[in-house]
Parts: C-alpha cells; structure tokens; sequence
C-alpha cells in the first residue's frame, strides 16, 4: 500500500496524480472505489478496487439449509433485494421439477416490477445526483417510499421481503392490497410525467448525459453488458420475453429500445422501462387469477434438493441477475455462484471506457449504468 | 439454430472427446478436457455464443477435483450453453481465456482468489476483494470459517463466561 501515492516521490512527476474516487466519494455509489490515474483533469488508467462490501454470501449459503437461505440472499442486492429470492426459488424449483401455482406466478410478477420500479427509481435520483439536479434524487425517494409501503403490508419488512419462498410466495394477498397498488401506480404514472418534465425534457441533463459512454452493440455484447444498457445500444433482447420465468410468458408487452448506446440513452431507456413495468403491472393485476399461492413442500428443516446443476438468470434492473446453484442431494447448496448485473459493467467497461473521461464524468457514468458495488462483493 | 441442431453441430465439428447433457429447453451442458477448453470456448465463440456470462468453480473435495464453469449466452440461438472441465485439486491449472474475452480476466481473477486455481497466461490475478488474505481460499470446501473467525477475531465467548 505505500507505493500507491509516489508519483511524486519516484518520478518528480507534478501532472499526473492518483484519486481515490470512492469509497468515501460523494459521487460513489457504495463501498466502492475507482483508483483512477489522472492527469490534469483528464483519466489516463483506472484500477477499480472492490471488496468494502464483501460479505461472502456463496460461502455462508453453503452452511444453510435450502429453506434458511431465503433469510440471507436478498442482502445481496440492497436496491432490488426480491430477485435474489426470485431466482433462488425457480433454481430449487427446477432441480426438484415442481410447477408453482399459477396465481403464485403472478404475484411473483407484480412484486418484480413493483421492485424494478423501486430500483428504477433509485437510478433516476442518482443521476439527478450527479449533475447537481438534487430535487429529483429527493423527489424519486419519496415515490419509492409508497412502494415500500406496499411492501410493508404484504410482508411486514420493507426493504428485505423474504416473501417469495420456493413452491410459491409465502401468503395470499391481503384485501385491499390490490386496490392500493392500483392507486399507486396511477400515481407513479401522473409523477412519470413530472419526471419528465424535471429530468429528461430538462436541456440541462439532456446535454450532459449526451455522449457520456458510448457504446456500440458489438462492444455491450462482448463487455456482457445486459438489460437497459444492452437494449439502449438497439439489441432487442429481453430476458423476461425470451425466456420467460414467473408469469411474463402469459403477458403481452414489447421490449422497447434505443439506437444511440450513449448516456442519454441509457437514461431514457430507463424512462421506458419504468412506464413498461407500470403496464406490466396494470395487466398482471387484470388477468390476476384466483387458487393456491403456495405448494405443499416438505418440512422447511428437512427438505433435500435432488443431485443437479443449474444456471438461472432473470432481467433485473441492473441487467442479468443470475445464480449458478449445484446440489449434491444434500439438505444445504453445495455450491451457490452469484453473476451480479453490473459486475461487468463495473469492473472491466470502466478500465476501458472512463480513460479519457474527465473526473466529474465518471459518477454520471455510474449513474447511467446503474453500477451496484453489491454486485461485485457477492 | 434450435437447441437440437446446435448440438448436433457440436457433435459433428467438435472431434475432441466430450459430453453434452440438456438441463432444459433453453440450456445445455457440455464437458470436455482441460487442455480442450479453449478450443470448445473458441468454436462456440464462432457460431455466435457472443456473451460469456460468468467463470466459476465448484470444489468436489472427495473427488480431489475442481470444475470449472465457462457460462456462455448467444442472443441469436436464445441458448444458454455451460462448459465444464475438471482439473486435479492438487494442481489446479487451466489455460487463460481472455485472449477471447476481455471480461474472462476479472473472472479468473476472482475465480483464483477464491478457489487459488491458476489461469496460465493471465498476468493480472492479483488479489481483488479480499485484502491482506494469508489462509487458503475461502470456498475451498477446506476452508474451516468457524476456525477462521476464532483465529482472527478470538473464541466467542458464551453469556456465563464474560
């Protein structure tokens, strides 16, 4: 650690400088850190340094039981913590081969979106963040509230729901709960418009997102970049359409897309993703069909899982959340690997793309790529 | 390409000993040896399996074997194909795979820190997120976290004891 700030030592060199960009960066998001090389203002090289957060999820879920793990993996994810338990359980799902009830499937959906718009929200008040716009990071975290409200009544935690259980989701539907969800997403919708007229009609944001990270299709592909900052370059690819999981497969949507692949871009994708969940959430409430919401399993402390391997991927905010999960027979995970969205994005794009990039720039490009430390430090 | 015909091309133009094995519709395994896994990354990267998703190991201690795990996406075929191979737990060695993808690096970079397999040919496997780390690799089965946490940290002590 003491060779890292010699430049001037060893080299009499007076232009070019190490900044520690994170993890205590009001620009950073997490415990995160870039150790970017800079000359003037302009970034030469950049080392990203994560570990702050690493808190060993794959070696703890291999001391807990099948059922157990469902009280630690949503931690992975602070912003969107429901895919985790999403994933986990199609994963336990499938390796036992059991189908889940329908109208579980559904209400697994609408806790997705409502999460993704939650998430979504968050990454609109980073960028109002970034480029000084403070009245949209507070006015996007005062509307996630109402989320977390729902949230709250449908599972009594607000942030960690632990609500979706393999065989099903943990318990019906509250009355009343459906109608309240109704209301705010005709709420978020009349606020989408405010959104607009605040962040993305807004010259001020519009020039400055303009050409940050280019990145064109060939690039996002190779670099594995996914979701909104893969579909924001024109690739139409969406996970929950092409290989549908819960019940996206029985809900009719179009996967929109932008050309330019550019911060402005990714940022308005992100608009249409968020007016996207509003309707996928419209017509899942609609077509909401009647039954059991939850299979008999067997005892939650005694369950195996049969011998088997399998990699399950859902469309997160961030992009492909995923998790590799090997059972050898056994009541606990032998093995449990987490693919974060970002990590990518994260860790190798932005050794690449942030060289040239002044140093003001690289939390606006955080921001539009909706970089999550959590996902590096599984 | 459907998922049949995909491994019937596998099967035909990849000559090198192999297994495939179909999880689902939309996912397939295929195993090859270790000194073949850049050849099979390499003819997959070819017919447009573009996205390599994720690198990881699974540690079979009673089998004194490591398996690693190559997770490749193509966004034409909607395929989803895993490459295993198995390396002797005495001396884990495989051949690099960042000449083909650039993200394969930070990959292999975690894998080695976590499991302590060496990626010949890739120069940047330093220590990524655990700092100052001098016990094994902790998701070696091996890796006793309870013993760890004692050595470290001190024994927990129990209510009656402090």
């Amino acid at each position: 650690m003491t060779e890292i700030l010699t430049f001037l030592g060893k080299e009499d060199q007076y232009e070019k400088y190490e900044l520690f960009f994170g993890p205590n960066h009001p620009g950073m998001h997490g415990n995160f850190s870039y150790i970017l090389t800079v000359e003037g203002h302009t970034i030469k090289k950049v080392d990203p340094d994560p570990g702050l957060l690493h808190r060993g999820f794959e070696k703890l879920a291999e001391r807990r039981k099948w059922m157990q793990n469902i009280a630690l993996i949503p931690r992975i994810c602070v912003p969107e913590p429901d895919i985790n338990e999403v994933i986990y359980s199609i994963a336990v799902e499938k390796l036992m081969g059991i189908e889940v009830p329908i109208r579980a499937q559904y209400i697994r959906t609408i806790i997705l979106e409502m999460a993704r718009l939650g998430a979504f929200l968050f990454g609109f008040g980073g960028i109002g963040g970034a480029t000084g716009l403070y009245t949209a990071s507070y006015w996007t975290n005062a509307d996630r509230d109402y989320l977390l409200d729902l949230f709250e009544w449908l599972s009594g935690a607000r942030v960690y729901h632990m609500f979706i259980v393999p065989g099903g989701v943990r318990r019906d539907l509250p009355s009343g709960w459906i109608e309240k969800l109704s209301e705010t997403v005709d709420y978020l919708q009349k606020r989408l418009y405010e959104y607009d007229r605040l962040i993305y009609n807004n010259p001020l944001i519009v020039k400055r997102l303009k050409g940050i990270g280019k990145l064109t299709k060939e690039e996002a592909i190779e670099y594995g970049i996914t979701g909104p900052n893969l579909r924001a370059t024109g690739v139409k690819y969406d996970t929950r359409k092409m290989v549908p999981y819960a019940a996206y497969n029985k809900i009719d949507f179009e996967i929109p897309i932008q050309s330019e692949g550019d911060g402005l871009a990714r940022a308005i994708q992100r608009r249409e993703e968020f007016q996207l969940s509003l309707d996928i959430i419209r017509k899942a409430i609609k077509d909401l069909p009647d039954g059991p919401v939850r299979l008999k399993m067997p005892n939650p402390l005694k369950f195996n899982v049969p011998k088997g391997e399998v990699y399950v991927k859902i469309e997160s905010a961030r992009g492909e959340h995923a998790y590799y999960i090997v059972s050898n027979g056994k009541d606990k995970p032998y093995r449990m690997a987490v693919r974060g969205g970002s990590y990518t994005a994260g860790l190798v794009l932005a050794q690449k793309i942030l060289v040239g990039m002044r140093i003001e720039d690289v939390a606006l490009w955080m921001a539009t790529m909706d970089i999550c430390p959590p996902d590096f430090d599984r | 390409m459907e998922q049949k015909d995909l491994i019937e091309s596998i099967e035909k133009n990849f000559k090198y000993k192999k297994e495939i094995k179909v999880i689902d519709g939309k996912q397939f395994i295929v195993t090859v040896e270790k000194d073949k896994v850049l050849n099979i990354l390499s003819f997959l990267k070819l017919i447009d399996f573009k996205q390599l998703a994720l690198i990881t190991a699974v540690d079979w201690i009673d089998e004194k074997k490591f398996e690693i795990v190559y997770v490749l996406f193509s966004y034409s075929h909607i395929q989803q194909v895993l490459v295993k191979t198995f390396v002797e737990r005495d001396n884990p060695q495989v051949e690099t795979v960042k000449n083909l993808w650039d993200v394969a690096s930070m990959y292999e970079r975690d894998v080695h820190e976590f499991f302590g397999i060496d990626f010949v040919g890739n120069d940047d496997l330093r220590p990524l997120i655990l700092h100052n780390w001098k016990d094994l690799p902790p998701l070696r089965k091996d890796f006793d976290s309870l013993k760890y946490s004692n050595k470290m940290f001190g024994k927990f002590k129990k209510d009656e004891e402090l």
